[in-house]
């Protein structure tokens, strides 16, 4: 099996990734499964981009450390990346200086000159690059062309193309590099990114309203559902701050609609008070988050999965709320829309957990289909006509602890949905056996909740030495270093909460447990021992922004810890 | 309906004399008044006094957290904008924490009646000074006296934009109804700042004080023009009760496409088609 990786880097505002992701597509159109991942400072010129493809005939599911193929847009790639004797570099080499004895496999494209005597901007270098990169993978310029024409406006198109094809005679016959060829395995699959997997699943699922304030890495949710939200009919909201993009939600959920709201961690913080009121009120509610490193504003455009246990024990007291880890588009596309579900039915908050890489990173496993997807909006009260004004017990156990909702404007359901605790008309009560009552049934929805989750599930073969625990997006490199090994196997938890922990204990036990997560601390392992007793004494924790490098996990396995 | 079918049949715990009496009767008169019935009547309120009455209406409910109540209002009308939603908040609540979202809604122009019991101080966490608070009050969490300069909302919402900035007086229950009506009919943004006795901590701010000043503007005042309206707010002995300020602009929900057949509540929670989409990935 041959894994080829192409890499485009250069200073924010170069277009790389406009160009990366492009180039992506480009190759799976050409028959190839396709991984991008994206690094990008948080900055809007400047500073260091770049967009690392990793591609092959076989499918891919994640980022290699290792680079085949660099194209360097200007000097501070020299800067950051480790050039080796391998690599082959597209680079303007008479014009960077410091890099006559790199012992690369240099492809010297004078950018500065094509550009001056084409009399071509400088913002079209990186399609020279693309066609440079087409040509030496022998991807078929039309394919190339027919993205620049979905991605670019008529006024520069062909201003874009011209630059490509003259990238491409620049190409020599010996420059080419020998790829496996393309197949038709991966036309139906889809190249995209976790947060348009999520914000799918959420259209998908019937979603009405979308309110929050932009954060990294949770904002292209918001700006991918804004541009969809004339078509689908849905209310797509940038409120003022997150405090008041859940609290809307709530509003809109309360009114009968289907509501979500997403965030990372920092605006996570200031919604807390919103999920709190979402689970007293027992109004359904779907919270997509995504996370990246630090407390406070942290690393924004980078990855981390830290935020689990703040999730998990997210407001003041105790309720009932479904975490949901989903590790890959197809995961994240059915419990996204299967949140809405849960939420309805319920009446609970549901997370929808992601971080900067998944959110971010470009993957193509992905097939979508209507097969099996139904909508349950759960107990909802059809009304009384006969008695119009007449107050509904609407905070009533109906089944399993689940109360039955009413929608404003139902006659004969009225009723008060208050942050305090209240009696079944949502009256304010203090009473002990009303909150007494109210907890227990509250609570009671778990034994339920818990019947509907996944469990953790295994990949790789059944035994190994090395039994990974994972949850969310570590499933990826773990798949791809599958590829590479038989010494491991790994448990991916693709929901957290509630579920059944006797029978994850049973899952887990006489294994050789190896918990990996890109945090300090270890809280999957953490929240395990807490629930089954089990104490996993071995991690492989990095959290140092970067997801897991396939070749980082080889290594692990290797060394056999 | 008469105001007294809007009684929820929940006594009020409200201090005897406290301004929330009236303001209660007021809201249900204006409802009674403008044939609405409860049950396309969404009441939302926050924390304080000023959040029980929630309690005490025959309608549906929504009782937030301190200073949330316009984004529910938000979330709620966008939702439906067929229902009729009266927010009733205090001056802590809708000054103090919430006044970023009083900023925003006043900038959406949603169609909803805000109603602020302003009394001058927080009641319900017995006597600590509000936003709207006077310099030199010494109250539980300003024993020094306060030092902040007190807010004056009502220049706050017309400098953001309101287009319906209007005064009550809870010791003037049917001036204060009329005003609602117009709140409610007024497709926008109502605000009505409700100028409210603290019995028990608002010692300052009494009947006899509001009776000695209080005077409502009468035909002659034109509510259109936002230097008459500026100066009538900033007024120093003297207190109008009234619509200061009134203009015609675009109701939120109206600027939305997707709102223009039906209300969102029918479309939403069923099964689409995202095939187009899907293709844009292949």
């Amino acid at each position: 099996m041959s894994v080829i990786t192409w890499k485009i880097g250069g200073p924010a505002g170069f277009g790389i990734m406009s160009a990366g992701p492009m180039f992506a597509m480009a190759l799976k159109r050409s028959g190839y499964s396709v991984h991008g991942y994206p690094e990008y400072p948080s900055i809007i010129r400047g500073g260091y981009n770049n967009y690392h493809v990793t591609f092959s005939d076989k499918p891919v599911f994640s980022v290699y450390n290792r680079c085949d193929i660099l194209v360097a847009l200007d000097k501070v790639v020299f800067d950051s990346e480790t050039i080796t004797k391998n690599m082959i570099v597209i680079a303007d080499f008479d014009n960077i200086k410091g890099t006559e004895d790199l012992e690369c496999k240099k492809v010297n494209i004078p950018f500065k000159k094509i550009l001056k005597d084409n009399e071509l901007p400088d913002i079209v270098k990186n399609s020279i690059a693309l066609g440079v990169s087409a040509k030496i993978l022998g991807i078929d310029e039309e394919i190339l062309f027919t993205l620049f024409k979905e991605n670019y406006p008529a006024k520069v198109l062909d201003m874009n193309i011209s630059a490509a094809k003259i990238g491409m005679e620049f190409c020599l016959d010996e420059m080419k590099f020998k790829v496996p060829k393309g197949n038709s395995n991966f036309k139906d699959n889809l190249l995209m990114t976790g947060n348009e997997a999520i914000a799918l699943g959420a259209v998908k699922a019937g979603l009405g309203f979308y309110s929050t304030y932009p954060m990294t890495p949770a904002s292209s949710i918001l700006h991918y559902l804004a541009k969809l939200e004339e078509k689908y009919g849905i209310i797509v909201k940038h409120t003022e701050d997150e405090i008041s993009g859940i609290i809307m939600a709530i509003g809109a959920s309360y009114a009968g609609v289907r509501a979500m709201t997403g965030t990372s961690g920092g605006g996570l913080s200031l919604m807390t008070e919103g999920v709190g009121l979402a689970a007293i009120t027992e109004t359904p509610l779907v919270i997509a988050l995504s996370q990246r490193p630090g407390p406070a504003t942290g690393m924004p455009t980078w990855t981390e999965q830290a935020d689990l246990k703040f999730v998990l024990n997210i407001s003041q007291d105790e309720f009932v709320k479904i975490v949901l880890t989903p590790g890959d588009l197809n995961e994240l596309f059915y419990m996204t829309f299967e949140a809405f579900n849960l939420a309805d039915r319920y009446q609970v908050p549901v997370f929808v957990l992601t971080d900067k890489f998944l959110s971010e990173s470009h993957f193509c496993e992905a097939i979508f289909s209507d097969n099996g997807l139904k909508i349950d909006r759960g107990f909802i009260f059809e009304g009384n006509s006969e008695a119009p004004m007449e107050f509904f017990p609407r905070y009533k156990e109906v089944e399993n602890g689940i109360p039955m909702k009413s929608n404003p404007g139902t006659p004969g359901g009225l009723y008060k949905a208050p942050g305090n605790e209240h009696d079944e008309f949502g009256f304010v009560a203090t009473d002990s056996r009303t909150r007494i009552k109210n907890q227990d049934r509250r609570f009671k929805k778990e034994e339920f909740i818990k019947k509907e989750l996944p469990l953790p599930r295994l990949y790789g073969a059944k035994e190994a030495e090395i039994t990974f625990v994972c949850w969310g997006s570590t499933k990826q490199p773990l798949m791809e270093a599958l590829k590479h090994t038989d010494k491991f196997n790994f448990f991916h938890f693709s929901a957290v909460n509630p579920i059944d922990w006797e029978k994850v204990k049973e899952l887990l036990k006489d294994k050789n447990l190896v918990a990996i997560e890109t945090n300090y601390t270890g809280q999957l392992a953490s929240v395990i021992a807490e629930k089954t007793g089990i104490v996993i004494k071995d991690k492989y924790l990095k959290y140092d922004g970067r997801p897991f490098f396939v070749e980082e996990i080889i290594e692990f396995v290797k060394r056999g810890n | 309906m008469k105001a007294m079918d809007f009684n929820s049949g929940k006594i009020p715990v409200w201090c005897p004399g406290c301004g929330n009496f009236a303001i209660w009767n007021a809201i249900k008169g204006a409802l009674a008044d403008l044939e609405i019935n409860g049950k396309d009547v969404v009441n939302i309120s926050g924390i304080g006094c000023s959040g029980k009455m929630l309690n005490h209406l025959r309608t549906y409910g929504f009782h937030t957290l301190h200073g949330r109540t316009l984004p529910v209002a938000t979330g709620v009308k966008l939702s439906n904008h067929k229902l009729t939603v009266v927010v009733n908040g205090g001056d802590g609540d809708g000054y103090g924490m919430g006044v970023g979202h009083f900023i925003h809604a006043i900038r959406r122009n949603l169609d909803v009646t805000y109603l602020v019991h302003d009394n001058h101080i927080y009641g319900l966490t017995t006597g600590q000074a509000s936003p709207t608070t006077d310099r030199g009050l010494k109250s539980k969490s300003t024993p020094h006296g306060v030092i902040d300069e007190p807010l004056n909302p009502l220049a706050v919402a017309l400098n953001a934009g309101a287009t319906f900035v209007a005064r009550g007086y809870s010791g003037e229950v049917e001036h204060l109804k009329e005003l609602i009506k117009e709140g409610i009919n007024y497709n926008g943004f109502a605000y009505i700042d409700i100028l409210q006795p603290c019995v028990t901590f608002g010692k300052t701010y009494s009947y006899e004080y509001y009776d000695e000043r209080i005077y409502k503007l009468d035909e002659s005042y034109d509510f259109t023009n936002f230097d008459n309206a500026m100066e009538k707010i900033w007024e120093k002995e003297k207190i109008a009760l009234g619509i200061i300020y009134k203009k015609e602009r675009d109701e939120y929900a109206s600027l939305h496409p997707q709102l223009k057949d039906d209300i969102l509540v029918n479309s939403t929670g069923k099964l689409r088609d995202i095939l187009e989409e899907l293709e844009k990935f292949k």
